[in-house]
């Protein structure tokens, strides 16, 4: 059985953590509030630009368009494929990091060439610890998503898109299901298939004029699609890493109080145990000296 | 005067929800003006001032908007840009300071998409301070 000492310096040390979890719990739990309200605000957007893609699509004469170019010349093996993974500036977030490195890690081993593009600290380290060659790091673009940055990104993947770089884009994200349950997406970002936006909805409106011409308007509104992606994507990831930190540092918080628990029950034994081991010690000497004392005394009353 | 309904959302807000009688836009080749059951159209819009009026009153409401686009159907339109904002909000000074920020990143060197960043910022820096100038006039 541990000393007391050891015991309490134990509780101690527990104690100091518990300090550091819970602070970052109430950090996490503001900042999630405010990732919430720009999540809600951009939400609008995001919901109408798609049901406006998918309608200016659905009337969109078969036109050639680079966006939509899926390089059919071009053999699998040869194909190279950008992967736009978003992950966190910090650990200490439960598995939010892992399951977003485990689903890009899927998606290299199953292409031949890729390119990697790194949102965020923590994802950067990882595979330039892996050796892994990174194309471009957003520098700390995790924190506090802007359009901005999201214009950035966006631009320097259609850039490169269009330059014949890259075959195809796929963002891996965190998407934030509900407000308790989070989950790492793959979405395509180019080429955009247009079965994707076409629904069969079999309804039949009248044809859409583009205006000045379908391919200006699709030139206007791709670039912007993607960058909604985009952008999107980083203020869910970010919703979803606070979250996700929130309930580890939750659940370290009770794993603390309840380690601290027992090292007091265990404390409190180990103290018990002590002071009946001196009483026992002080009875037994004195019952010892008494005896002594005792025979003594029927000696000299026998004499 | 007829209207039709209006909803211009801009990627950070609804800026605009409700009847609208004449809206002004700028298109890629110029100003265009939409009145009620205006033929289904999808307009693609560069970086400008948009204007409208509602259907109670007579006053022209302006908003300096960024890229993106106009789409009408069934008498309902909706506009679809990054940014959208009252002249009023404008910081006249920050949106100097990104003028002269995208001037200087023009003049250095840089990569096709670079320069497409900064060209785009500079469009919009312009189109606030023009619009800013315009309100403190007034």
């Amino acid at each position: 059985m541990a000393s007391t000492r050891e015991i309490q310096s134990r509780m101690k040390s527990i104690k100091d953590t518990m300090k550091i979890t819970n602070a970052m719990y109430m950090i996490s739990s503001t900042k999630l509030r405010k990732a919430r309200k720009s999540l809600e605000e951009t939400e609008t957007y995001f919901y109408t630009l798609q049901t406006m893609m998918s309608r200016i699509l659905r009337h969109l004469p078969e036109l050639e368009n680079e966006y939509f170019d899926i390089r059919k010349d071009k053999a699998p093996d040869e194909r190279v494929r950008g992967i736009v993974v978003v992950t966190a500036d910090k650990g200490l977030a439960g598995a939010y990091n892992h399951n977003v490195l485990k689903l890009a890690e899927q998606q290299m081993a199953g292409c031949a060439r890729y390119k990697l593009f790194v949102v965020g600290e923590l994802g950067r380290q990882y595979f330039a610890a892996k050796g892994v060659n990174i194309s471009k790091h957003f520098n700390y673009t995790a924190q506090n998503p802007s359009l901005h940055r999201a214009r950035v990104i966006s631009e320097t993947i259609l850039e490169r898109f269009k330059r014949g770089d890259l075959d195809e884009v796929y963002l891996i994200y965190t998407d934030m299901v509900s407000s308790i349950s989070t989950e790492a997406k793959l979405l395509k970002l180019l080429p955009m298939k247009r079965e994707e936006y076409v629904q069969k909805t079999g309804v039949f409106s009248d044809e859409i004029v583009m205006n000045p011409s379908p391919q200006a308007v699709l030139k206007n509104i791709i670039p912007d699609t993607v960058m909604g992606y985009v952008y999107g994507a980083l203020v869910e990831s970010f919703c979803s890493e606070q979250n996700a930190r929130m309930m580890a540092m939750e659940a370290a918080n009770k794993n603390a109080t309840a380690m601290i628990h027992d090292l007091s029950i265990e404390y409190n034994r180990v103290r018990q145990a002590l002071i009946t081991q001196e009483i026992t010690e002080v009875v037994a000497g004195a019952k010892a000296q008494k005896k002594k004392k005792q025979a003594r005394k029927g000696a000299l009353n026998l004499e | 005067m007829n209207t039709f309904g209006l909803k211009i959302i801009a990627s950070d807000k609804v800026f605009y929800n409700g009847r609208c009688s004449r809206l002004v836009v700028p298109a890629l080749d110029g100003e265009k003006e939409i009145l009620a059951h205006h033929q289904d159209m999808v307009i693609a819009t560069k970086e400008g001032s948009l204007k409208f009026t509602s259907s109670d009153e007579e006053a022209w409401v302006t908003a300096v908007v960024g890229i993106g686009f106009v789409h009408i159907a069934n008498n309902r339109v909706t506009v679809l840009v990054d940014t959208a904002e009252r002249p009023e909000d404008i910081d006249e000074v920050r949106a100097r300071a990104a003028m002269e920020r995208a001037k200087e990143q023009m003049r250095q060197e840089q990569s096709i998409q670079e320069y497409h960043v900064s060209r785009a910022s500079l469009a919009r820096a312009m189109v606030r301070l023009k619009e800013a100038g315009k309100h403190e006039i007034k």
